[in-house]
């Protein structure tokens, strides 16, 4: 039954026709109103918001690149350099030119000579990296290795052989302390105020010289614009943006021939040393033992190096020079008899009778010397270091004389050395007292102070600036480390002049007396003998800081070294105008004769060497610095 | 075939504008794809836009009633395309929704629309009936059902939904009443829910989720529609010129060349580019009405209004898209994107209502 549509009746149907008009009326009137409405949107948001989208196309397009300067050099005082930027070469590979995947896994295997494992393991690691960012391979090749690769690059287009600076520690270990590390920034460090304007990812002194003129160093960043794709691919450059600065240069008052003898004298003990130049401050050399090796932080850090450097009971990250606070011991019996010279309260005739002990306010003090010194005066006492002699003395002169001599002669506070977090150490004193504990000053405190012991807390740097200061006749110098800034292309800043602290005005008649002392301590049989040098008059005092209560009475160098006695030697040589002054510490190290005295000849034996095969120029350059 | 007469018979501002339109599609995909591993994309969607014409041109020749008496043969093909597809359909972009012909790809969903329309508009215009009863009603969706289940089973949601337009033209133009209307809107409403609940996949909630608010997952899903806001709002009045829109040219827009040519365009043609386009769609879209009014039957009635139906909602919905006014579906944007299939299926469409025209005045 053909049904014939062309004729259908359906158009006549007049009702059925008005509607379907108005329902196409309808949909037409409903599609040009939504057409209406994405023309407002697109005005709204081509004209209206354009430009803010076009301020979020610039951002997806736009980059700004960091241009990292090189950071500053760090150079001994005569210019060696200690602390570089060595060029570093990482071999990369272009995972876009690769064809052959296992081909070329074997092929860097072969010619890296790295296992095929390592290899795949590496490039594993950049799955989910986008594809052009290139894969190291292998860090820190040699100039060799480098060299190889490039010669190769028409036979190996996917490897290619980046730079990239890295610090070097040159030495190693040696000054670790002094020059301390760099590393990522921390968000502590971000956080604050002396850190503006550094970014996260930057590379920042963590510790030491490299922190405390990490301003200097590091320089001023540059930047560049490029373009790049929403892969982040850099297409091109745009012709704005600035070069980086590279940071100044910084030549130290370290002497690198003293430090490696310093180094080389402590060999595998702990502790620390000072040794200064007593008429600038300058240290011509600082250690600290344990060390640590700053190019591992230079490095890719593992985790477990860390923990294993944080957790190390020995504490290698602590700079014990300006950190560790033991008592000063013997040594502080100089201190002592300064103070009652100075005061009047006894002359150096003054004599006492030493029996081995002493029995002051009903109790009993010992003497290292069991059978006693007999009767001595204040040279021999200081020469033999007899306790009684000073347990009197000390009882005579009272706590706050005492206390007000040794915060003269620099104790108690910091020298204010350019390193970072110095320790001030303490002189205890009745009002001290009082004020940390709440409880009023025994008598018998004055008595152990007297000796170098009881609350009494000092640390190296200080102990060897009393030593210079004692030296050169009463001046404290600001102890430090920057000689000068490379300001810029080998133009160095003027050197820095040397910064008094404080001066003291001690009697010629003091000083005679005390350096007479410091010398026989060394040249006449006293207990720094092994510090002897002939015909440079070292003059030294020896002290130990007592590690346990319980070891008192035993003979220090019979006790196992964990708890042995800590040995101090502290001096300055020649005996008139003295050119070096150090204090050295030794932890565990029993009497400061037989372990620290041996370490300071050292040093000063290549210290005297040196100056006298070059008289002529060491006078000359230190005729500049004092005009 | 083509008297002289019909020269004049010929509707020249439609077929223009669909030229235009599909000439503007051939120079973005240009845009979008240059100097990329694609750029030879551009060529082929240029010998695309000649099939289409010459397509075009043969449907508009062959008088519609002719067609529309073998509609169920053209109907019962695709059927059968669709059902092959699911056994043997070649994956791309996880669907297997290709047939691969030689050297190209074909997407059967796509000619499907337009077999589909002429199937619909067949059968509307044999129906009897005043007014629309639920038989009817069921009967339109028995026809256009089918296509869509097999294209929905791909899976290709967003195709296979681009058919459901059909059904609401055919309907509402068969005459629905108003009442019936307000109860299927209303279905879907309180169904919603439980769809979501039970039938959506994660994926499909996640386009939802993320179309509510883009900034929730600026790196995931709401990354395109967030790149393509930039796009579109970047390009300002005037735009940043051929080839000079940033977002495409670096890449930062997705899809470009086929679900978001649009913002491209917008991007490298400012507001005035988008204007003329939309425009040039709206008169296409007015003109399929001019026609349908004018249509000496209701099969052509159906026929334009139905490709009204189809084109204008795959239209608004890839814009609606491109400016973030609708989650993200995949529905490529007619005459413009990238893309044979689609670009073909659509000219043939136009050439109906084309037929449509030239053949309504009774002899």
């Amino acid at each position: 039954m053909p049904w014939d549509y062309r004729s259908s009746k359906d158009f006549k149907d007049y009702y059925e026709e008005r509607r379907l008009q108005r329902r196409i009326t309808l949909v037409f009137v409903l599609l040009a109103g939504l057409f209406l409405s994405y023309l407002f949107n697109l005005w709204y948001l081509q004209v209206v918001n354009g430009e803010n989208y076009r301020r979020m196309a610039d951002n997806n397009r736009l980059r700004q690149v960091v241009l990292n300067p090189l950071r500053g050099t760090i150079l001994d005082r005569y210019g060696q350099p200690i602390v570089r930027n060595r060029i570093s070469f990482n071999v990369l590979l272009d995972r876009e030119k690769v064809t052959d995947r296992e081909g070329i896994v074997r092929t860097l295997s072969r010619v890296l000579n790295l296992p095929e494992e390592t290899i795949r393991e590496r490039i594993a690691r950049y799955r989910n990296r986008p594809a052009f960012e290139p894969v190291i391979v292998k860090e820190d090749v040699d100039l060799s290795e480098a060299a190889y690769l490039e010669s190769r690059r028409l036979e190996l287009p996917e490897i290619s052989v980046a730079i990239e600076p890295k610090r070097s520690y040159e030495e190693g270990e040696l000054a670790a302390h002094a020059l301390g590390y760099v590393g990522e920034i921390s968000e502590a460090q971000l956080s604050k105020p002396r850190y503006a304007g550094y970014q996260m990812g930057d590379l920042v002194g963590k510790a030491g010289l490299e922190s405390y003129y990490d301003r200097d160093l590091t320089g001023e960043k540059g930047w560049k614009q490029v373009i790049v794709n929403s892969l982040g691919r850099e297409l091109r450059e745009l012709p704005v943006g600035r070069h980086p600065v590279s940071g100044n240069g910084l030549r130290l008052t370290l002497d690198l021939d003293l430090q490696r003898e310093l180094e080389a004298g402590f060999a595998d003990k702990a502790g620390s040393a000072v040794f200064l130049d007593p008429d600038t401050g300058e240290i011509l050399a600082l250690v600290s033992r344990p060390a640590f090796d700053p190019n591992v932080f230079a490095r890719r850090f593992s985790a477990s190096e860390w923990v294993s450097l944080i957790n190390s009971e020995a504490h290698p990250l602590q700079n014990r020079a300006i950190q560790s606070k033991f008592a000063p011991g013997s040594v502080f019996k100089i201190v002592l008899a300064i103070a009652a010279l100075e005061s009047g309260k006894a002359g150096p005739g003054r004599t006492d009778f030493c029996p081995g002990f002493a029995t002051i306010y009903g109790r009993r003090f010992l003497c290292h010397e069991e059978g006693g010194h007999g009767t001595v005066a204040m040279v021999e006492a200081i020469q033999k270091s007899c306790n009684v002699y000073f347990y009197h003395l000390g009882r005579d002169l009272g706590i706050s004389l005492i206390s007000l001599w040794a915060h003269n002669l620099g104790f108690g506070s910091r020298t204010e050395v350019d390193l970072m977090h110095e320790e001030a150490g303490t002189v205890p004193d009745e009002e001290w007292k009082r004020r940390t504990r709440n409880e009023p000053w025994y008598p018998g405190e004055t008595i152990s102070v007297s000796i170098g012991h009881g609350a009494l807390e000092v640390t190296p740097i200080q102990m060897a600036n009393f030593a210079a200061a004692v030296g050169n006749g009463g001046t404290f110098y600001r102890p430090f480390l920057l000689k000068n800034r490379e300001v810029r292309d080998g133009v160095e800043e003027v050197e820095r002049a040397p910064e008094v602290l404080r001066k003291i005005r001690l009697k010629p008649s003091t000083l005679e007396v005390i350096k007479e002392a410091m010398w026989e301590v060394v040249n006449r049989g006293g207990t720094g003998t092994r510090a002897m040098i002939p015909g440079k008059d070292v003059c030294g005092k020896t002290g130990t800081a007592q590690v346990v209560k319980a070891s008192a009475g035993v003979k220090s160098n019979k006790l196992p070294e964990a708890i042995r006695d800590n040995a101090w030697f502290v001096g300055f040589a020649p005996r008139d105008h003295p050119r070096i002054a150090f204090a050295i510490f030794v932890e565990h190290g029993g009497y400061g004769g037989e372990t620290a005295a041996p370490i300071a000849q050292k040093v000063m034996l290549k210290f005297f060497e040196k100056e006298d095969r070059k008289e002529e120029p060491t006078q000359v350059a230190r005729t500049t610095q004092h005009p | 075939m083509l008297e002289r007469r019909s020269i004049h018979n010929i509707d020249w501002l439609l077929a223009f504008s669909v030229l235009a339109l599909a000439s503007i599609g051939v120079g973005m995909v240009y845009s979008a794809t240059a100097g990329g591993p694609l750029s030879g994309l551009a060529a082929r969607q240029a010998a695309y836009l000649l099939v289409g014409f010459a397509v075009m041109v043969l449907v508009m020749a062959v008088d519609y009633h002719t067609l529309a008496e073998l509609s169920y043969v053209f109907y019962a093909a695709t059927l059968l395309v669709l059902v092959y597809l699911l056994f043997f359909g070649r994956a791309i972009a996880s669907t297997r929704g290709w047939l691969e012909l030689g050297p190209v790809n074909f997407q059967p969903a796509e000619t499907a629309k337009v077999t589909t329309l002429l199937a619909l508009s067949f059968f509307m215009s044999r129906r009897r009936t005043a007014g629309l009863g639920l038989s009817n009603m069921a009967s339109i969706l028995g026809v256009v059902g089918p296509p869509v289940l097999l294209i929905a089973r791909q899976p290709d949601l967003g195709t296979a939904l681009t058919f459901l337009p059909l059904v609401a033209a055919a309907a509402f133009l068969g005459g629905i009443r108003v009442r019936t209307i307000l109860i299927l809107v209303m279905i879907p409403i309180l169904a919603l829910p439980l769809l979501w609940h039970h039938y959506l996949q994660e994926r499909q909630k996640v386009l939802v989720l993320t179309f509510l608010d883009p900034a929730s997952d600026p790196k995931g899903v709401g990354y395109q529609v967030i790149q393509s806001k930039i796009a579109v709002g970047s390009g300002g009045l005037t735009g940043k010129g051929f080839l000079e829109g940033t977002q495409g040219q670096l890449k930062f827009l997705p899809a470009q060349h086929t679900d978001f040519i649009f913002a491209l365009l917008a991007e490298e043609r400012g507001f005035l580019g988008s204007l003329i386009v939309l425009s040039l769609y709206f008169i296409v879209i007015y003109r399929c009405i001019a026609i349908a009014r004018a249509a000496r039957d209701r099969l052509g009635v159906f026929l334009a209004m139905g490709m009204v139906a189809l084109f204008a909602c795959q239209v608004l919905i890839n814009v609606g898209v491109v400016l973030g006014l609708m989650p993200t579906t995949g529905v490529p944007l007619p005459l413009m994107s990238y893309g044979g299939s689609s670009l073909i299926s659509t000219m043939a469409g136009m050439g109906l209502v084309l037929n449509v025209w030239r053949r309504r005045l009774v002899n």
